[in-house]
C-alpha cells in the first residue's frame, strides 16, 4: 500500500485506468487456465517466502515461549520479562512518542509545503531537494545528524548557531570560570563573589583569584603588587594567584594582575561604589565616607561562556532523532500529497465557490475532506515506518543516552544479537513488533478485498 | 495504494514530480501571502534540507586535525583546509574497499532475483487462472508490512544449519525474501492493468504462456519493473540491519563496516564522513539519473 | 575494557613509540631459539583473533616466526569486535578455526563447558606455570583444567597526564587518591579541568570503578563482587562509589562537568588532554592510550605524555586491573598443539613486544624487548603486581551486565556520573541489573 487511491477518495472526477480493475478476467474462457503452469510460475516465490518469511514467523511465535537456550518451555515468561524490563519499557514508551508525534508532524509539514510549492516555479527543484534524503541510507543520515547536533559548538552546526545568536545578545565575560580559591574569605552569592568580612576605609585588600589559565590573561596585564590606601579610600588588587611554586594567597612577584574586573563596594546591602581594576589589577574606591565596606566581584566578570544545548543528552535525544526522521520523510509526504492535490477535481471546488464559500471554507470543507484519504495513506505509511525505526536510533545517540533513545526494533536486535544473546525474549519482542504492525496488515487486506469484490 | 493501479500511479507521480500544470485555487488560498514571501520561505527550507549533507561533505574534505579544531563552516574563511587526504586514506583502506565491493555483490543479485521471481509470480497472479488465486494474492498483501525482525532469529538458525550464515548468499536470500511481497504486489497491479485484448490476441494466436509473459507482458511492464528495480536496489544498498545480522567480516557491506567505526565518532570523523559519502554516491547518482522512476519506486514501496 | 574495543583505524595506531619499533624490525624469532622446532611442513593452522590493521600485521609477524620455526602454514582471520559471534557461527557450522584469541573469560568458560575447547597438554601447562603469575593460569582454566594461554595483556591501571599541565602547577605524579584529588584541584586553579572522563563510553567508567574498588575493598572482595557473591549494595561498593564521587561529584575537576563527560568518547578524552588546546590535565585508561596519543595528537609519549599507576586508596598495595586476549585451541592436531606451545613461550611474545603496542603477562620476556620506557614500565607493573592483578570485572560478568552499550553496569555508572549525589539509587540499580543478569 501507499499510493493514493483516487477512487476510494471519492473524487467524482477520478479518471481512467483505475476503472480497468472492474474487468474481471476470471470467467473468460480464453484466459490461461492451468494450475500446473501457475504453480511453475509461482514456485520460486513460494519457496523463498515459505522458507524465509512464513516458516520464520511461526517459529518466532513458538520460540517466544521458550527460554534463552530454547530447551525449556516458559509460557509467557518472556513477555512478562519484556514488560518488566526497564530498557524495554523505555523502548515501548519511545515508540508511543514516535507514533504520536512524528507521523503527524511530517504529514502536517508535508501538507503545508505541498500547498506552498504550488505557488513557485521551481517546485520540481524544491521537491527534488526535499526528496533527496530518501536516497541516502538511514545509517548515513544518522552520521549526518550526529554531526549536526554535536554538543561542541566548534563541531555541531546547531549549537554553533545557538551560541552565535546567544552571544550576539549577551557577550561573554572576560574571565570565565575564575573564582576565589576554596577557603578564601569570599563566598559565592547570586550577585557574585562577596567578601565574608568587611574592610575599613584606608585598608588595602588583596583578592586572589584562581581557575583561569595564566596564558589567557590579557597581554596588557602587569605584575600585581600590593597597593597602599589613603584614609578616605579603599584600595585593593585582584590578581591571578597561580604560578609554579607560588604560595597560595600571596603576591609572588611574577603573578599578573587581572585588568578590567569590575568591583563593587557594598554597605548595608546597597552598592555604594563601583570601580574597575587597572592593568596591574589594582582598583580604588576614592572618597568613600569612613566606615566598613564589603567587597563584591559581580558574577558577570566570570560567567562561563554559553555552550549551547546538550542535544544528544538523555533529555533531548528522542526529539533530536525524530527531527532527523522528519528531515528524511518530509520529501515523501510532500510528493505524495502534491500528487493528491493535483488530482482534486477543480469543478467541485468551483461549485463550492459559486455557492459563496470563502477560500478558507473551501479549504476546510472541500479540499481537506477530498484529500483526507491521501493524508490517511501517508499517515499510515509513516506510522508503519516509525514502528520499524532502527538505524537512526542505533547511530545517533552516544552510549550515555542510548537507553533513553531506545525503541522496540533496536531492543529486539540488541537482546537477540547484540550482547544479550537471549533469543527467547528477542522472539517475544519480534512477535510484539509484529502485533504492532498487524492493524496495518489487516487494513491492507480489507482494502484489497473490498476493491476486488 | 492498494486500490491504485500502476499506470495511475505513474501518472500521479509524473504530475507530482513535474509540478502541477495549473496554478489552482489552493494557490489562491494562500494568496494573501506575497509570492516573494513564499519564495523566500521555501528557499530557506530548501537550504535547511541541504545543509546537513553539505556539512558532512565539507567535513569529508578536511583532515582530522582541522575537523577537531573547528566546524566545517570555517572553510568559508579558510578554504585552504580542503584536502583529499580522507579519501586517499579511504582508498588505502582495504577493509572499506572490500566492503564497498560486498555492497555491490549483495545489491545487484538481490535486485535481479527480486525482479525475476516477482515478475513470474505476478504474471501467474494476474493472467493465469487457478484455484486459490485470490487467497494467494491476499497472503502477499498481508506480507507487505511484515517487519524483518520476525525472521531474524529463525533465519539465523536456518542459515547456520545450511552454512549460509555469514555469506553473501545468505544476505541476498534474506533480502529477496523480504523484497518479494511488495515486488509481486506492485507488478501484479501493473500487469492486471494491461489491456486484455493484447493478451487474448496472443492466446488466440496460440502463443504459449511463456511467450506471452516474455513478449507481451514484460515489455509493457517496463516502467513498473524499472521503478521496482530502482527501489529494490536502494533498499538493499542502504540496508544495515539485515547485513548486521547475517554478514560476517568477509561479507560485510559498507554500512556494517562503517558502523564498526562509530564508537569513536569524534576521532573517526575523517573515515566516517568520507566513507559515508562513498556509500551515498551510488544512490545519489541513481536518484539524479532516474528521478522519476526513483520517486515512483520509493513512493510505492515506502512502507516496506 | 577489552583492548580490541578499539577496532579499526584506532587500533591501527596503537603503536607505542612507533619510530623505535621500526628500528628493531620484526621478522623471525629472536636469535638462538630456532633450532628446536618440530617439522610441520605441509600442515596448516588457522587462527582467528580480534586484531585488525597494524595489530594484525604485528601478530602476523608472530605467526611468521612460528612458520619459520616449524614450516607449518598459518592463516590469520581478523574478526574485530564480532569475534564471539563469528566463532559461534563457525562452531555451529562445524568448521572451527584451530586457535582463537578470546577477550572474554566468560566466553572461554562457556566454550569449555560446551566441549568446544581442547585441553592443553602438560607441556603447555608447565610453560604457563613457568612464565606467568598464577592468576593467569587460573583465568585460563575451567574446573582446574587449563584451556587458555594468555598471550596479550592490557594494563588498565594507568593515569596519563600532560607534563606541561603538571609543570604549570609544579605537580608531581600523585601516589594516593588524596594527592590525586589535591593535584587535580591545583590544576583547576590554572583554569583547566583536572581529568577528562570518557563518560559517553560506559566501559571507561567500569574501569574507573574497578580500579577504585580493587584498591578500597581489596582483591578478595573484588573476586566476590566479580562473581556476584556479594551484592552491589554491599558497604564496600558504597565506599568505592563515595571515593569515586569525590571526583565525579566535583564539576570543576571534570572536563565539561558531568554533562560534558557524558558526551565525551574515549579517544576524545585523550585528545582533551594532549591536544594543542587542552581541556584537562589527566586521563585515565589502559596502556592503549599511548596509541591514541600518537595517532591523534602531536604530544610525544614519554616526554609530553606520561603516566602514573592508579593512586592508592587508603594505603592499598600496588594492584593492577588487567585485560587480555587468551589463546584457546579448538582442534588438537600436531600443528595446533605446537602453536599453543609456541604462544606460551617468551619467544612468541618477544616478537610482538619488539614491534610495540603490546604488553605480555609473560614475566620472562626481557624488559629490553619493549621498545620504550613507558611500555617497559607498564609491562613491569603488570608483572610486579603478581597476584594482585585482577581481571577486568565487567569482562568477567555476563555481557548483559558488563558489556552492553547503554545498559547494565555501563548505564548505571553513567547515571552515577550524571548524579553522584544519588548514591543509593545507583547501588540499587546496579544490584537490580546484576541480579537479573547473573540470575539467568
Amino acid at each position: 500500500m501507499s499510493v493514493p487511491d483516487t477512487d476510494a477518495a471519492g473524487a467524482p472526477g477520478a479518471r481512467g485506468v483505475g476503472r480497468r480493475r472492474g474487468h474481471q478476467v476470471v470467467d473468460d474462457p480464453s484466459t490461461g487456465r492451468s494450475p500446473r503452469l501457475a504453480a511453475l510460475f509461482l514456485l520460486p516465490a513460494a519457496l523463498v517466502l515459505t522458507a524465509l518469511v512464513l516458516y520464520p514467523l511461526v517459529y518466532s511465535v513458538v520460540r517466544s515461549f521458550f527460554d534463552r537456550s530454547g530447551d525449556e518451555f516458559v509460557g509467557v515468561g518472556n513477555y512478562v520479562d519484556t514488560f518488566t524490563d526497564r530498557r524495554t519499557l523505555t523502548a515501548f514508551k519511545n515508540n508511543v512518542i514516535w507514533v504520536v508525534v512524528a507521523p503527524v508532524a511530517v504529514t502536517g509539514l508535508g501538507l503545508v509545503l505541498a500547498v506552498l510549492t504550488e505557488r513557485i516555479r521551481w517546485a520540481t527543484a524544491f521537491r527534488l531537494v526535499l526528496f533527496m534524503p530518501m536516497a541516502i541510507s538511514l545509517f548515513a543520515s544518522g552520521i549526518i545528524f550526529r554531526l549536526v547536533y554535536d554538543e561542541d559548538p566548534d563541531q555541531g552546526v546547531v549549537n554553533a548557531a545557538v551560541v552565535g545568536v546567544h552571544d550576539l545578545f549577551s557577550p561573554s565575560s572576560s574571565y570565565p570560570g575564575a573564582h576565589p580559591r576554596d577557603g578564601a574569605p569570599f563566598t559565592a552569592t547570586p550577585e557574585g563573589f562577596a567578601s565574608t568580612g568587611t574592610f575599613r576605609t584606608g585598608s588595602a585588600v588583596t583578592v586572589p583569584l584562581v581557575g583561569f589559565a595564566p596564558a589567557q590573561v590579557p597581554a596588557n596585564a602587569a605584575a600585581a603588587t600590593a597597593p597602599t590606601a589613603g584614609s578616605d579610600e579603599l584600595r585593593g588588587v585582584v590578581w591571578l594567584d597561580v604560578s609554579a611554586g607560588g604560595r597560595p594567597n600571596q603576591l609572588d612577584g611574577a603573578e599578573k594582575g587581572l585588568p578590567r574586573i569590575s568591583v563593587e563596594a557594598v554597605r548595608d546591602g546597597g552598592v555604594v561604589g563601583r570601580t574597575t581594576s587597572g592593568d596591574d589589577g589594582r582598583f580604588t574606591f576614592p572618597g568613600l565616607p569612613a566606615g566598613s565596606y564589603q567587597l563584591r566581584l559581580p558574577a558577570d566578570n566570570f560567567e562561563l561562556p554559553f555552550r549551547g544545548l546538550t542535544w544528544l543528552g538523555p533529555s533531548l535525544i528522542t526529539p533530536v532523532i525524530i527531527s532527523s526522521w522528519i528531515w528524511i520523510m518530509t520529501g515523501f509526504a510532500i510528493t505524495f500529497i502534491a500528487a493528491g492535490l493535483s488530482a482534486i477535481p477543480r469543478d467541485a471546488l468551483e461549485a463550492a465557490r459559486v455557492d459563496g464559500a470563502t477560500e478558507m471554507q473551501v479549504f476546510r470543507r472541500v479540499t481537506v475532506p477530498l484529500l483526507m484519504p491521501v493524508l490517511l495513506v501517508v499517515f499510515v505509511t509513516l506510522v508503519i515506518n516509525v514502528l520499524k525505526i532502527f538505524e537512526l536510533v542505533l547511530v545517533i545517540p552516544p552510549g550515555s543516552s542510548q537507553e533513553e533513545a531506545n525503541v522496540v526494533a533496536l531492543q529486539m536486535w540488541q537482546v537477540s544479537f547484540g550482547t544479550g544473546g537471549d533469543q527467547g525474549v528477542g522472539s517475544a519482542l519480534a512477535v510484539l513488533l509484529f502485533l504492532l504492525v498487524a492493524p496495518a496488515m489487516i487494513f491492507n487486506i480489507r482494502r484489497f478485498r473490498r476493491e476486488r469484490s | 495504494m492498494t486500490a491504485a493501479t500502476a499506470p495511475e500511479r505513474v501518472r500521479i507521480v509524473e504530475v507530482a514530480v513535474s509540478g502541477s500544470p495549473r496554478r489552482g485555487l489552493l494557490s489562491r488560498l494562500v494568496g494573501r501571502l506575497g509570492d516573494g514571501t513564499v519564495q523566500v520561505a521555501l528557499a530557506v527550507v530548501a537550504l535547511f534540507w541541504l545543509m546537513p549533507v553539505f556539512g558532512l561533505l565539507v567535513s569529508s574534505f578536511r583532515d582530522e586535525t582541522d575537523n577537531n579544531a573547528g566546524g566545517w563552516w570555517t572553510v568559508f574563511t579558510k578554504p585552504a583546509q580542503l584536502t583529499l587526504e580522507n579519501y586517499e586514506g579511504l582508498a588505502a583502506n582495504e577493509t572499506v574497499l572490500r566492503s564497498f565491493l560486498n555492497t555491490v555483490l549483495i545489491t545487484v543479485p538481490s535486485t535481479v532475483l527480486v525482479v525475476v521471481i516477482s515478475a513470474l509470480a505476478a504474471y501467474a497472479l494476474s493472467w493465469i487462472e487457478f484455484p486459490g488465486r485470490g487467497w494467494v494474492t491476499t497472503v502477499v498483501v498481508g506480507l507487505l508490512v511484515m517487519p524483518v525482525q520476525v525472521a531474524l532469529i529463525p533465519v539465523a538458525k536456518l542459515f547456520g544449519a545450511l552454512g549460509l550464515f555469514g555469506t553473501i548468499t545468505g544476505v541476498v536470500l534474506f533480502h529477496v525474501a523480504f523484497g518479494l511481497p511488495f515486488a509481486i504486489f506492485l507488478l501484479r497491479n501493473f500487469f492486471t492493468g494491461i489491456p486484455r485484448d493484447l493478451v487474448e490476441a496472443a492466446r488466440m494466436d496460440g502463443a504459449r504462456e511463456w511467450l506471452i509473459f516474455a513478449k507481451v507482458v514484460l515489455p509493457i511492464g517496463k516502467p513498473a519493473i524499472a521503478s521496482l528495480a530502482i527501489f529494490e536496489f536502494l533498499w538493499v544498498w542502504n540496508d544495515l540491519l539485515v547485513a548486521l545480522v547475517f554478514a560476517d567480516q568477509d561479507s560485510a557491506p559498507i554500512t556494517v563496516v562503517l558502523r564498526g567505526q562509530l564508537r569513536q565518532f569524534g576521532t573517526n570523523i575523517d573515515l566516517l564522513s568520507s566513507g559515508a559519502f562513498l556509500s551515498m554516491v551510488v544512490p545519489l547518482g541513481v536518484f539524479l539519473a532516474f528521478q522519476r522512476y526513483f520517486v515512483q519506486g520509493v513512493l510505492a514501496g515506502s512502507t516496506k | 575494557m577489552r583492548l580490541n574495543r578499539l577496532s579499526g583505524a584506532l587500533a591501527a595506531a596503537a603503536v607505542v613509540g612507533a619510530a623505535a619499533a621500526c628500528s628493531s624490525g620484526g621478522t623471525g624469532a629472536p636469535a638462538g631459539t630456532s633450532a628446536t622446532g618440530t617439522d610441520l611442513k605441509g600442515q596448516t593452522v588457522e587462527v582467528i583473533g580480534p586484531w585488525t590493521s597494524d595489530e594484525q600485521k604485528h601478530f602476523e609477524e608472530v605467526l611468521a616466526a612460528f612458520k619459520a620455526k616449524t614450516g607449518a602454514e598459518v592463516t590469520y582471520t581478523p574478526a574485530g569486535d564480532e569475534l564471539p559471534t563469528l566463532l559461534q557461527t563457525r562452531l555451529q557450522g562445524g568448521a572451527p578455526p584451530s586457535v582463537a584469541m578470546v577477550a572474554q573469560p566468560g566466553l572461554l568458560a562457556q566454550l569449555a563447558k560446551a566441549g568446544s575447547l581442547k585441553p592443553l597438554s602438560a607441556e603447555v601447562v608447565k610453560a604457563v606455570e613457568d612464565h606467568n603469575a598464577p592468576i593467569w593460569k587460573s583465568l585460563g582454566s575451567v574446573d582446574g583444567q587449563l584451556y587458555g594461554v594468555y598471550f596479550k595483556a592490557a594494563n588498565k591501571s594507568a593515569v596519563w597526564y600532560s607534563q606541561k599541565a603538571f609543570d604549570v602547577v609544579g605537580a608531581k605524579p600523585p601516589a594516593t587518591w588524596e594527592e590525586f584529588i589535591s593535584t587535580g584541584k591545583s590544576v583547576v586553579d590554572t583554569g583547566q579541568a583536572a581529568v577528562s572522563v570518557a563518560g559517553a563510553d560506559g566501559w571507561t567508567l567500569t574501569d574507573w570503578f574497578e580500579n577504585v574498588y580493587l584498591r578500597s575493598a581489596g582483591p578478595e572482595n573484588y573476586d566476590k563482587l566479580s562473581k556476584h557473591e556479594i551484592p552491589w549494595t554491599d558497604p564496600s561498593v558504597k565506599k568505592a562509589l563515595e571515593v569515586l564521587g569525590q571526583l565525579f561529584g566535583d564539576q570543576r575537576l571534570i572536563a565539561g562537568g558531568a554533562p560534558g563527560a557524558l558526551q565525551t568518547e574515549f579517544p576524545k578524552s585523550v585528545i582533551n588532554v594532549f591536544d594543542d588546546q587542552p581541556k584537562a590535565a589527566m586521563v585515565f585508561e589502559a596502556d592503549f592510550v599511548a596509541g591514541v596519543i600518537t595517532a591523534n595528537t602531536k604530544a610525544k609519549v614519554g616526554e609530553d605524555a606520561k603516566f602514573f599507576p592508579f593512586p592508592s586508596v587508603g594505603g592499598s598495595k600496588p594492584a593492577v586491573v588487567a585485560g587480555g586476549d587468551v589463546a584457546v585451541a579448538l582442534k588438537d592436531d600436531a600443528a595446533t598443539k605446537e602453536l599453543m606451545r609456541f604462544l606460551a613461550s617468551p619467544e612468541a611474545g618477544t616478537v610482538w613486544a619488539e614491534l610495540g603496542g603490546y604488553l605480555s603477562p609473560n614475566k620472562d620476556i626481557a624488559p629490553d624487548s619493549y621498545p620504550d620506557d613507558v611500555t617497559r614500565e607498564l609491562a613491569g607493573q603488570l608483572v610486579d603486581a603478581g597476584d594482585n592483578v585482577r581481571f577486568d570485572m565487567s569482562d568477567l560478568a555476563p555481557s548483559a551486565f558488563g558489556g552492553t552499550k547503554g545498559g547494565g553496569e555501563w548505564k548505571d555508572l553513567q547515571d552515577f556520573l550524571a548524579t553522584p549525589a544519588d548514591l543509593d539509587g545507583a547501588l540499587a540499580r546496579l544490584e537490580a541489573d546484576a541480579a537479573k543478569s547473573f540470575g539467568k
